[in-house]
């Protein structure tokens, strides 16, 4: 028994050091981490390339914006990702990153829209929400509502409380946590949004912008904001339960559940795709995907999985994504962004 | 435990029944612990299990083709004084082991001595019948087997059988050698191992209590044996029983809480013992 | 032997016989023990009932997600599609459009086609390719065939859509439903085994899903981790309880791995990460780390039940051997390791259960991912059931719930297999003679 021991100990250090060898000499499919929120869709797109090209199906990893431009960052050759997702633009200090390990040339492509709705079960009436109620209802410090320029902890029990044009029921909302990209867009469009409605915090952007950050993106802790966790599939089936209750999370959940639940009015245009695609709904953010141009040719098949997702039958107005959820850019924009695929056209930040 | 207060007051000379007094000074032991021409001798031997003194200075010499009972009370040190004439405590980490003890002239505690093949020569049978979880036939066998004693599985079925008939076992279960050892009766299991131990063809068997798990009959059939075994081993053997050792045995020794204290011939020591504690031990005084 | 406290005649200082103060108190002793059954009954049901509740729940959710609505299209292989010079790259989505289109010939509007073409699913098209490339004979005639019914219609047949809402909020149109109620008349829908859950690998598309590509990445995955954690554990346990000496530095290792026992999985991943990822330059995503780093998180489990087990093999046993004269080493593996296998087979199927059921060390090392070809090997990328399970639960679509589920109760099948013949092996083993 211990001679067959030693025996597989040895044959499995044997593949170990075989697998370090396979690392780094070749990888002949498509590795791609980033957002969760683009996740649903570059997957849609892998699988469909996979199942249409000779080369192998994409792997895609979900590790987050912040994450996947880490990994994305690290450095050029096999061990790192071809192309990261991301539900935000590359930051300067990361973009910085990249060219510090090497990464120097990167692609940028916008892939199109995702709305942030903020939705309750159908079987109360839809929500008419401006962002400043919002940023009212769910900021952690908010203005004096006796006046003044100064802040006080949320006193706000019920939408009523913060709009006497809304009903009068408690204040409780699901919504992803703090590590959740769905969540930072959320604070960043909706909440600050809100709180801009204010002049003197909005003057305070220039004067002090990390208070003005901490005003806009600090959400209450006291019960009436709910994180209710990476799974918005949770967040729908409680909001089914209690109709009181309103949730936060990406359109394409919405656009997958319209019989249980409902957008609200968000400054007074509800989430539909027409609203978000043309910009009218204000609570929308950007897609992209980076890609590592060193990595194009020696990774068998990124052009041509860029090709699939610039195609109209994958981006387009009627694309296969859009059926996701996901909206689609104007055509300039998308002929835009083509053409610079095409070209492989590297950005630069200065 | 009650002890006669003159034995323990360490004084040393000679008491009103004209017996040794016991003298914890002199640690000298009572009659003749030496044969000529032994098997075994033990010159000197200490034994501590770390700050403990658990054996002290004893010497005794085993003779061939005799059996020499030890006895004594509980804790007298007489079954880790068997122990290190096959060097099984040097299992226990603690335990040190001083003094000399040769196997036909070799020291086994000697630097380049091997406890495998001394313990082929000095084999042991335990208190409690510990067949292995095998057959019979693999229990024999085993020893044989890991020493390489035979060439072929002829010679092994031949040292298998002799072996089980030398323990007086082979009748009863010649067929049924492919059955578990565990299935035996108490009685059984301890003749298995003692063919188990004869198996390796030892020079000296030592016995730790080797009846006291089992019923008069078995402990009678086991006696015989030892009586038999004798012909052809060096027998030490470890009892509780008196009736025991003055049945078995040609040499007795007695054991007092690490000491040495008498030695002689079995029939001197049960009728005539010639030190006090020997003498309170086999009268029953104490023990 | 002079008790102060016992008098004769059974009496007590008191003057009662002791027997009357025995019966007085017998009906409170047994009361106590009366109580603590219940205690222990109840705790029994409690848990019983929890148990019930969670397969209760999975499992009717799930079941549905065992059958799969198949529809019925008589396709016509049409040779102008299907040319022999290129049939791997034909139009086939198109020749399933056209068999809707010839079935349904008043549909004409184009936001009209695309819903009936949405009947289907888009694996329709790549199920008639393999069928041509199989036979190309079939080019040219029009055979009945049963193609996978998109997840709406699924979802329809399996009565998850509520149709009592307003047309607009329904992810079915009144038109979808007429078409679906024609096809049921022609019997040209129905449900069949879903097999696709067993042989395919992961999709975004919840009626092309399956759960393959998890399974073939849980076994590369556990496979490993089999092959270093027991013969590791078992080497580690005999040296720890049969050879190494006890002193300060065996009392360091021991309390060290029983502490590893107790850290938190992720802990396991990052150490991954740093060690086999960054230091060694192992790929991503590969069942090979994964395995590695199970192993280290089960390595404890299994040195510490084979530790146990080891102790509890009897010291006459081990004297029996050595006074034969068997060396340390054979007394180890012909008699004390034998008898202690049954102990340590259950540690480590324990152990691998709970490997079995681990996700969080994985997603530091890239293992959860979306990964749609089932792996082959120890260096293919792959992901493991938990994985799949927790991604699945975190996609919009809504036939993924019940495919969560279903997951879920084949991950609970295993592990309850894997369980019972832990208890199978000691059973077997264990006889004693």
């Amino acid at each position: 028994m211990f001679r067959k021991s030693v025996l597989i100990g040895t044959a499995l250090i044997f593949l170990v050091s075989a697998g370090s060898v396979y690392a780094a000499s070749a990888r002949d499919y498509i590795s791609i981490v980033g957002s969760s929120t683009v996740y649903p869709f570059a997957t849609v797109v892998a699988e469909q390339f996979g199942k249409t090209t000779s080369y192998k199906t994409p792997k895609i990893e979900s590790t987050g914006s912040g994450g996947g431009l880490k990994l994305f960052c690290a450095g050029v050759g096999v061990e790192h990702p071809d192309i990261t997702n991301a539900s935000r633009a590359i930051k300067k200090s990361e973009y910085d990153k990249c060219q510090k390990n090497g990464v120097k040339e990167i692609v940028e492509v916008k892939i199109g829209y995702d709305g942030i709705v903020v939705a309750n079960s159908k079987k109360t009436a839809p929500m008419k929400l401006t962002r400043k109620d919002l940023f009212l209802a769910l900021a952690k410090d908010v203005p004096n509502p006796k006046g003044g320029e100064t802040l006080v902890p949320n006193p706000y029990k019920t939408w009523k409380d913060v709009n006497p044009s809304l009903p009068n029921v408690k204040i409780e909302v699901l919504g992803p946590p703090p590590t959740s990209g769905t969540r930072d867009a959320f604070v960043e469009l909706a909440m600050e949004g809100g709180a801009k409605k204010f002049d003197w915090i909005k003057a305070m952007k220039k004067k002090d912008k990390k208070a003005y950050k901490a005003i806009c993106h600090t959400v209450r802790e006291d019960g009436a904001y709910v994180e209710a966790g990476e799974n918005d599939n949770l967040i729908v089936q409680k909001l089914d339960a209690n109709p009181n209750a309103l949730g936060i999370f990406g359109f394409s959940f919405l656009d997958q559940n319209t019989d249980i639940i409902q957008g609200s009015f968000v400054d007074g245009v509800q989430p539909t795709f027409d609203a978000i695609a043309d910009g009218q709904y204000p609570v929308s953010r950007p897609l992209f995907f980076y890609v590592k141009k060193a990595h194009v040719g020696v990774i068998p098949g990124i052009q041509e999985y860029l090709n699939e997702f610039t195609s109209d039958k994958a981006w387009g107005p009627d694309g296969y994504l859009s059926e996701k959820g996901m909206i689609p850019m104007p055509d300039e924009e998308r002929a835009q962004f083509q053409s610079d695929v095409k070209a492989l056209k590297p950005i630069t930040m200065k | 435990m009650t002890v006669d207060v003159k034995t323990t007051a360490g004084v040393s000379g000679i008491g009103q029944t004209g017996r040794i007094l016991y003298d914890r000074e002199s640690r000298e032991t009572v009659g003749e612990p030496f044969v000529e021409g032994a098997r075994m001798t033990c010159r000197g031997v200490n034994v501590y299990y770390g700050d403990k003194h658990a054996i002290k200075n004893v010497a005794l010499d085993i003779g061939r083709n005799e059996v020499v009972a030890m006895i004594g009370p509980s804790g007298c040190g007489k079954s880790t004084f068997l122990r290190c004439l096959n060097r099984m405590n040097d299992t226990i980490d603690t335990c040190r082991v001083e003094g000399e003890i040769t196997l036909d002239g070799m020291d086994i505690y000697g630097k380049e001595v091997d406890v495998v093949p001394l313990r082929a020569q000095v084999g042991m049978v335990f208190q409690k019948p510990n067949p292995f979880p095998k057959s019979i036939y693999d229990n024999v066998a085993y020893g044989p087997r890991i020493h390489g004693l035979a060439q072929n599985k002829v010679e092994l079925d031949e040292i298998v059988e002799t072996s089980l008939r030398k323990a007086g076992l082979w009748e009863e279960v010649k067929d049924l050698m492919t059955h578990p050892g565990t299935g035996l009766s108490g009685g059984q299991q301890q003749r298995l191992c003692i063919a188990r131990t004869i198996a390796v063809s030892p020079e000296v068997i030592l016995m730790d209590e080797p009846c006291s798990a089992l019923d008069p009959i078995a402990t009678s059939i086991i006696e015989d044996l030892i009586d038999e075994l004798k012909q052809q081993f060096s027998i030490a053997i470890v009892t509780h029983s008196m009736q025991q050792a003055s049945r078995v045995s040609q040499r007795t020794a007695y054991f007092h809480l690490g000491d040495l204290i008498e030695v002689g011939d079995t029939a001197q020591i049960f009728t005539t013992p010639r030190h006090q504690l020997t003498q309170d031990y086999i009268t029953g005084r104490f023990g | 032997m002079n008790n102060p406290s016992s008098q004769p005649n059974g009496l007590n200082p008191q003057g009662r016989r002791a027997i009357e103060i025995v019966n007085a108190g017998l009906a409170r002793r047994y009361r106590k023990e009366r109580r603590f059954r219940l205690y222990g009954i109840s705790a029994i049901l409690a848990s019983l009932l929890f148990l019930s509740f969670l397969f209760g729940s999975i499992i009717s959710k799930g079941y549905s997600a065992f059958q799969q609505t198949f529809i019925q299209l008589d396709i016509f292989f049409d040779p102008a599609i299907l040319s022999q010079e290129s049939l791997s790259t034909a139009n086939y989505p198109g020749i399933v459009k056209q068999s809707l289109r010839q079935m349904f010939p008043e549909v004409k509007s184009r936001q009209d086609k695309r819903m009936l073409y949405r009947l289907v699913s888009s694996g329709a098209s790549f199920q008639i390719r393999q069928m041509v490339l199989d036979s190309p004979e079939m080019i040219g005639q029009t055979l009945q065939v049963w193609v996978i019914a998109d997840d709406d219609i699924d979802m329809l047949e399996k009565g998850h859509f509520d149709l009592e809402a307003p047309e607009g909020e329904r992810r079915i149109k009144d038109i979808q439903l007429a078409w679906v109620d024609r096809l049921k008349k022609e019997s040209r829908i129905e449900k069949r085994f879903n097999r696709i859950l067993f042989t395919a690998g992961d999709s975004r598309e919840p009626e092309l899903a399956g759960i393959l590509g998890a399974v073939a990445g849980s076994f590369y995955t556990l496979l490993v981790t089999l092959l270093l954690s027991f013969p590791i554990g078992i080497a580690s346990a005999v040296y720890l309880e049969e050879f190494a000496t006890q002193n300060r530095w065996t009392d360091l290792i021991e309390v060290n791995i029983n502490n590893l026992a107790a850290v938190p999985s992720i802990v396991f991943g990052l150490l991954g990460l740093a060690v086999f990822l960054n230091f060694f330059g192992l790929p991503r995503s590969a069942p090979l780390v994964g395995g590695l780093v199970l192993t280290l998180m089960t390595l404890p489990t299994i040195i510490i039940a084979s530790r146990a087990s080891l102790q509890s093999v009897p010291p006459s046993i081990r004297e029996a051997a050595l006074g034969i004269g068997a060396s340390k080493m054979q007394m180890v593996t012909h008699h004390v390791l034998p008898l202690a296998l049954p102990g340590i087979l259950t540690g480590t199927i324990i152990g691998m259960a709970r490997a079995l059921g681990e996700s969080a060390p994985l997603l530091m090392i890239g293992m959860v991912a979306f990964i749609v070809d089932v792996p082959g090997g120890f260096t293919d990328p792959s992901t493991v059931l938990p994985v799949q399970i927790f991604l699945w639960a975190d996609s919009p679509e809504r036939a993924f719930v019940e495919r969560t589920s279903a997951a879920t109760i084949v991950l609970l099948a295993f592990l309850i297999i894997m369980n019972a013949s832990a208890v199978y092996l000691r059973k077997k083993f264990e006889r004693r003679w």
